[in-house]
């Protein structure tokens, strides 16, 4: 079921990873239990941060999960759009020119369309007589016009009465398809990818831990129905860890009702004495007692 | 003796709609004011008024002038404060009951051995066994504890009866009595009493931590919070107080040895001896006096585990900064106490922990702002010694907020070594704290939304 979407783009920009498409966020977080952070700026309402929508940004950790379940490719955005666009076959780039003014030409068309209809309405209310020329029903006839003709690039702009400039939110028509390879090397990953890929592995949904102080914070299900259960923080197995640290998160965390969770991987020598071929990621819980 | 609740605790939260029952009237506080008179185990002598309309007042200032010039009254201690240097717990131990009482009242300096702060244990005992009636403040933290554990699970009980009464309205829940098909908290957490949990704070080893259930979007009743709480907090322990009262325990005719003494950080005890000089440090071992400069060294070297040998201390010495700042704020007059409970370094009190809760909990963290320190050789140690992580300063700031605290982060400029290289030989403490420089920080949550006006 996940082929339709797979493999997706995930773009480099910045060092920061990046999903555009609406469909594609949806997808992973209904299925790979991603949910990212939506960063863009609603058009219809932009003086709010509160509500907010694509692009979504991936913790590098996210990133390097897709990666390597083979769900996505890294993409550096910067050069995959000069290349694409530089090397775009001339036929392909009037197609695409093309389809991008008859979207602005629809939507042209339906706005007019409404005007007129409340001129006529406007007017039949007060009792005058419609003009003729241009009632409701010619509209009909030469919409289908343009698109059909293949001429149209011949045609001057004035022709359609009312076009608009529609800006794409989405580029993927033009780029190269995504299942070709790159050679991009997968996402670099603090030391606390083997509990965050432990974590993601147990079932729950993830999501970076700034507002609580802490790296990750750990919901048994989708964020939107569930409280987070865990204020995790990964690190190294023999890390040097600040008593103070644990004392904060212990406090933090209890005081939020949820528990603070310390977790790191064995070291390889370890997983040798285990028998087991992976290094195991242990975790604790710690919790205050005197709240 | 003291009744009073402690300054360090959370101020007690409001209990929502529920009107608490009538209190029994408090025993009277005892007079902290003149208890805590003096904010440093020193004495000053001003000289009388001067009143104008009043000629003795003239005669009286003159005579104590040179009552003063002839014979100094002893502005310190007589005989000098006591103590001994403890290598295995790197502090410094006060065990002259005199000395501990001077040392805690007069600047809140130590922590008793066997108590919280201020060293009690000698009275909990004597209340243990019937001799003394007035609470001490453990007692009430304890007591408090317990109601407020109390308060919580009739809270939580409210809500399971209001999230039935709920599902009851809406069909969901047919049979009550059936137990099974319904999940109740209460059922939950029995269930897990059974199993043996590793520690006490520490629960759940890694393949206790239980997977959530699957995300299905299935009947909302099945949400059940996959927390566990280990068993102190499942079973509080009764109340000393009622314990006590119900078995008379061994020993108890025997007269009372006081079994608590003061322990005072590095810090403290370098400040008591060479800022203030009014505590000499003995060697635990021979009992031998340590001369300030040698106390200076030893807890530089106490600073790291195991104690660095005296050739490779460094400016940077984890107890070289926090005494410089420790000094710091001493000087400017707030009592510094130990801030780990807060997950801090240090707390503030305006005049000290009875009067008040603490303003200010401060962060000490090195900075290497000369260019030595930026050398590429060096670069790298200085960058990892001074780099957290933003999530820490989130963690340590909610914290901090959710205490009432202004959190500080108190910056310390690390000097060179050079600065320091003519201390190898005779110690000159004063020449090396004039070397750093502090930098102070205040910082507050802040959230638009809510800070809006």
């Amino acid at each position: 079921m996940a082929s339709k979407f797979e493999p997706f783009h995930i773009s480099l920009v910045a060092n920061r990873y990046f999903i555009h498409d609406v469909d594609v966020i949806t997808y992973i977080r209904r299925e790979h239990h991603i949910c990212g952070v939506l960063l863009g700026s609603i058009p219809q309402i932009p003086q709010q941060n509160v509500f907010l929508g694509a692009p979504l940004e991936l913790m590098p950790e996210e990133a390097r999960l897709l990666f390597e379940k083979g769900a996505a490719v890294v993409v550096d955005d910067l050069s995959l759009h000069k290349d694409a666009i530089a090397f775009l076959p001339h036929h392909v780039k009037h197609d695409y020119l093309r389809d991008l003014r008859d979207q602005g030409m629809i939507a042209g068309r339906g706005v007019q369309k409404r005007t007129e209809e409340r001129k006529h309405k406007a007017l039949e209310r007060l009792g005058l007589q419609d003009p003729p020329t241009s009632g409701p029903c010619d509209t009909t006839a030469p919409k289908e016009e343009p698109l059909s003709n293949n001429a149209i690039d011949s045609l001057p702009y004035f022709d359609a009465p009312l076009v608009y400039n529609v800006t794409p939110p989405l580029s993927g028509r033009i780029l190269p398809p995504t299942d070709q390879p790159t050679e991009l090397k997968p996402p670099k990953v603090p030391f606390s990818y083997p509990l965050y890929e432990f974590l993601h592995a147990k079932g729950y949904f993830i999501s970076p831990g700034l507002r609580f102080g802490c790296q990750y914070l750990v919901y048994p299900g989708d964020p939107l129905r569930f409280h987070s259960h865990f204020l995790a923080v990964g690190g190294a197995w023999d890390e040097e860890m600040d008593l103070l640290d644990i004392v904060g998160g212990g406090r933090l965390g209890t005081g939020v009702k949820k528990g603070f969770l310390i977790g790191g991987a064995e070291t390889e020598e370890q997983a040798c004495k285990g028998h087991a071929s992976t290094p195991d990621v242990r975790v604790f819980c710690v919790e205050w007692g005197g709240m | 003796m003291p009744s009073a609740v402690f300054a360090d605790s959370l101020p007690p939260q409001a209990v929502g709609d529920q009107k608490p029952a009538p209190r029994p009237p408090r025993t009277p506080r005892p007079n902290y004011a003149r208890i805590h008179a003096l904010p440093i185990p020193v004495k000053t002598y001003p000289l009388p008024t001067f009143v104008p309309n009043n000629p003795i007042s003239l005669f009286h200032l003159a005579y104590t002038f040179f009552a003063h010039l002839l014979s100094a009254p002893p502005s310190h201690p007589q005989p000098c404060f006591e103590a001994y240097f403890s290598n295995e717990t790197r502090s410094v131990h006060v065990a002259d009951p005199a000395t501990v009482r001077a040392l805690w009242e007069q600047g809140f300096f130590g922590k008793g051995s066997l108590s919280r702060s201020e060293p009690t244990w000698m009275d909990r005992e004597k209340r243990r066994r019937g001799l003394l009636a007035v609470e001490t403040s453990e007692e009430v933290t304890q007591k408090r504890r317990a109601e407020r554990r109390a308060f919580k699970k009739e809270r939580a009980r409210k809500e399971r009866e209001a999230i039935e009464e709920k599902l009851r309205e809406e069909g969901k829940l047919v049979n009550v009595q059936d137990g099974e098909e319904v999940h109740k908290p209460d059922v939950e957490t029995q269930s897990h009493e059974g199993e043996p949990t590793e520690g006490g704070a520490v629960n759940g080893p890694v393949d206790a931590l239980p997977a959530p259930e699957k995300a299905g979007f299935g009947e909302a009743g099945d949400a059940k919070k996959s927390v566990r709480f280990s068993e102190s907090e499942l079973h509080p322990r009764p109340l000393k107080n009622d314990a006590s009262a119900a078995r008379p325990t061994i020993g108890d005719d025997e007269p009372i040895v006081d079994q608590e003494h003061l322990q005072l950080t590095l810090e403290e005890a370098l400040f008591l001896t060479y800022g203030l000089g009014t505590l000499r440090v003995r060697d635990e071992a021979t009992g031998q006096l340590i001369s300030t400069s040698s106390l200076f060294t030893m807890c530089r070297q106490h600073s790291y585990f195991p104690p660095k040998a005296i050739a490779d201390l460094q400016p940077d010495d984890p107890f070289l900064i926090s005494y410089v700042v420790y000094h710091h704020f001493r000087s400017l007059g707030w009592v510094v106490r130990s801030g780990i409970k807060f997950a801090v370094d240090y707390l503030l009190y305006n005049r000290g922990p009875v009067f008040s809760h603490a303003e200010f909990a401060l962060i000490v963290l090195p900075s290497y702002s000369h260019p030595y320190w930026s050398e590429p050789s060096r670069k790298s140690q200085t960058v990892a010694k001074e780099s957290k992580q933003w999530w820490w300063l989130h963690c340590v700031n909610r914290v901090q907020s959710q205490v009432r605290k202004n959190l500080v982060l108190v910056y310390v400029d690390i000097p060179p070594p050079s600065s320091l290289a003519d201390l190898s030989g005779t110690v000159n403490i004063t020449e090396a704290l004039q070397c750093y420089r502090i930098r102070e920080f205040s910082l507050k949550r802040w959230i638009p939304n809510r800070s809006r006006d």
